[in-house]
């Protein structure tokens, strides 16, 4: 898991993560609320490109280009398969594509999202926005744990290997297998984070001052771009459709 | 800079059986530390170093709860009346655990954490992590996830990121526990550095080689109290022979035995042809042949990334996509019934230890083959021959380091697999808990066990190795 962290190392993001939240709600909106036809179908076409672009800027090639194809592969079904087909094999069509093709781009904005911002940027950016410290103290924590649950529940799992033949006879079943993984990675989590809080508070977490940042976080003349694009396919889909 | 009068901690937690109780951290204890001065603290586990560096850093007695009496004054503040907080602009923490110290995800953002706190203006923290990264040659270490990093790098990292608000004293908590020879040989030169720069250092260790050459004095500590205080140069010309006289570990480093030639036997443990990669990294072993003998015990040492780990992990059926065979007792072993053969006993045992009481736990390892009624007996007797017997009905995880490390012995033992396997098993012990693990491991033998340790510490080594085998880049 690369999450919440520079997945190409030495990369910085071009985009400010407000952008990237206002792009992630205005995408989902457009690609679940329009059709094929006219200027839907344009609107759908650019925000579909939005990803693709933005996976090649950081430098993920194989994503962007597994992402296109999957994408391409969904138009050419939505837009050509469907209305050429008839009875099960149409319905088994539509049951699976349509569902899918909704969510996919919405996805794939997500992960770059995840995998283009650090947590410092994140939290940074929520204080732009006003949101308090209650809030976002424990959400940057909360990112800093998953890799963390990651590691562990990988070590867990590997000493549960190490008895795996025992476990599967008597002493087996669902239920058991879950209070064996669950157990000692609440524990092992438990410890890691009072000694974390303890490294945290000697670094002066909670001196109480505002804290200062030093990572770049301003909008700049791409993201008011972006902003714009956005308002414009909000006022689009709220307004003139 | 630092002094303690009179001071004495007691904390407040709970034993084994779950009773409230009180356990001494430092008692009546009375020292000064000058600026500019490097003092050493040294003694058994539970001798109370641990408790006078948290003093130093306020955690106690504001984060581990306790009963305080005396004075600490640190810089000029008194630690009773101020905050952790107060103290963060001046004292700059290394802790042991390289897993539990980083608050961001990225190494850069860690760099900056403390002095983003202390409100510095982003221009000055910019330039200070340039500077410190400079100092200390890590310029490829910067924006890099945290998670990718080895030990020796987050232990370097630890070290910059309190460097960068250039606070006048460092305490550092047993620093080298996770770390391979390469690895402290780096965390000397960074203390070394600081001390050319004037810092206040105080560190509280048990691996005592590396810092024999920084410091100016090292403080011997026996049940909370000062016991000894040997000044820099009394401790350069002192030889192994008095520190283990003391109860301390070796003052000058000991060099690893040479690899000696494997006999031939018939019944040893043979691995062939063993060869296996990890996607996406180049981390892996190819071992043409490899030759363990049976009944004895057999170090493997080398440095991080030779390839130790991913031996252990394929040697126990872990990786069962691992090519070559594995012979032992004149059968071969497949991947998939390795899980018979060897047993591991991890670095963190906590990982292994699954159920509620100490008895279920062994009880869990027991072999289907052993017919219902005798489950229980065998179980208690592997629980009596690792001394065991009187926790059988605690949970595990109250108990000590070195007793859940005995449990999950306790679970290998009595699968009744013919190999053991350790990973690290002494890492951050003092001298007393070595020799107890180093007896231990003789025990097992002695009980026709063939047993293999994965370490670094070259102590453990000359104590108890039969055969030392080498993995390095080039051989695996």
């Amino acid at each position: 898991m690369q999450f919440f962290q520079y997945g190409n190392e030495g990369y910085k993001s071009v985009l400010d993560p407000r952008t990237k939240l206002l792009l992630l709600i205005v995408i989902n909106v457009v690609i679940i609320g329009t059709g094929f036809t006219g200027t839907d179908f344009l609107l759908r076409i650019v925000c579909a490109a939005i990803p693709l672009i933005l996976f090649l800027i950081i430098r993920r090639t194989r994503t962007a280009l597994l992402y296109g194809l999957v994408c391409l592969a969904m138009f050419f079904g939505e837009a050509v398969l469907i209305p050429h087909t008839r009875g099960v094999l149409n319905l088994l069509i539509v049951i699976t594509l349509g569902p899918f093709s909704r969510i996919l781009v919405g996805y794939a904005f997500a992960y770059y999202m995840m995998c283009s911002t650090t947590v410092s940027e994140f939290v940074t950016a929520m204080k732009r926005m006003h949101v308090p410290d209650q809030i976002s103290i424990p959400l940057s924590v909360m990112f800093r744990f998953f890799p963390t649950l990651a590691e562990e529940s990988r070590a867990i799992r590997d000493a549960m290997r190490l008895r795996g033949i025992r476990l599967r006879g008597k002493n087996g079943g669902v239920m058991k297998q879950i209070e064996y993984e669950v157990v000692p990675l609440m524990m092992s989590t438990l410890r890691i984070g009072d000694e974390l809080s303890a490294a945290s508070l000697t670094k002066g977490l909670n001196a109480g001052k505002p804290r200062t940042h030093i990572c770049h976080v301003k909008m700049e003349l791409w993201d008011w771009a972006l902003v714009l694009l956005s308002l414009g396919f909000l006022f689009y889909m709220l307004v003139l459709r | 800079m630092i002094k303690l009068q009179n001071v004495s901690f007691h904390y407040k937690n709970t034993d084994a059986f779950g009773k409230l109780q009180k356990t001494r951290g430092i008692d009546d204890l009375t020292l000064t530390v000058e600026k500019g001065a490097f003092v050493v603290l040294a003694g058994d586990s539970g001798c109370g170093k641990t408790t006078v560096t948290r003093l130093i850093n306020g955690l106690v007695p504001h984060y581990y709860d306790g009963e305080l009496s005396g004075t600490v004054s640190v810089c000029g503040l008194d630690v009773r009346s101020s905050g952790i907080g107060d103290l963060a602009p001046h004292v700059g923490s290394v802790f042991q655990n390289p897993r539990s110290q980083f608050f961001n995800v990225d190494t850069t953002s860690e760099l900056a954490f403390a002095s983003e706190n202390l409100c510095t203006p982003p221009d000055e923290i910019r330039k200070n992590i340039r500077r410190v990264a400079q100092e200390m040659h890590m310029d490829e270490l910067m924006d890099r996830s945290i998670f990718a990093l080895s030990g020796g790098e987050k232990q370097k990292v630890a070290c910059a990121s309190v460097a960068v608000s250039e606070p006048e004293i460092m305490v550092l908590d047993e620093p080298s526990s996770n770390l391979d020879a390469a690895g402290i040989e780096e965390l000397a030169r960074v203390l070394a550095l600081w001390k050319a720069k004037g810092k206040t250092v105080v560190v509280a260790e048990h691996r005592l080689y590396y810092l024999t050459g920084l410091a100016d004095r090292l403080l011997l500590l026996r049940d909370g109290k000062l016991v000894e205080e040997i000044p820099g140069e009394q401790l350069r010309s002192m030889d192994n022979a008095q520190a283990e006289a003391r109860g301390l570990r070796s003052f000058t480093p000991i060099a690893m035995p040479e690899p000696e030639a494997p006999s031939a036997e018939k019944d040893a443990l043979v691995c062939e042809g063993l060869d296996f990669h990890y996607k996406h990294s180049d981390k892996g072993i190819h071992i043409p042949y490899l030759h363990i003998p049976r009944g004895k015990i057999t170090a493997i040492v080398g440095k991080n990334g030779a390839g130790k780990s991913t031996f252990a992990r394929v040697l126990c059926g872990l990786e069962k996509k691992a090519k070559g065979t594995v012979r032992f007792g004149g059968r071969e072993w497949k991947s998939k019934q390795r899980p018979d053969l060897c047993y591991m006993i991890m670095q963190d045992v906590n990982h292994q230890l699954f159920t509620d009481s100490v008895l279920e736990e062994v009880m869990l390892s027991v072999p289907e083959t052993v017919p219902e009624g005798e489950r229980e007996a065998l179980a208690r007797q592997v629980l009596d021959q690792l001394d065991l017997l009187p926790l059988a009905d605690i949970h595990p995880m109250a108990l000590s380091g070195g007793q859940k490390q005995r449990v999950a012995i306790a679970g290998g033992v009595v699968t009744g697999n013919p190999v053991l396997l350790f990973d690290e098993p002494t890492s951050g012990l003092d001298y007393k808990h070595m020799r107890q693990v180093a007896a231990l491991l003789r025990k097992l033998r002695d009980d026709g066990k063939t047993v293999l340790v994965i370490t670094h510490d070259t102590e453990l080594v000359r104590e108890i190795a039969d055969c030392v085998v080498v993995f390095s880049k080039e051989t695996t």
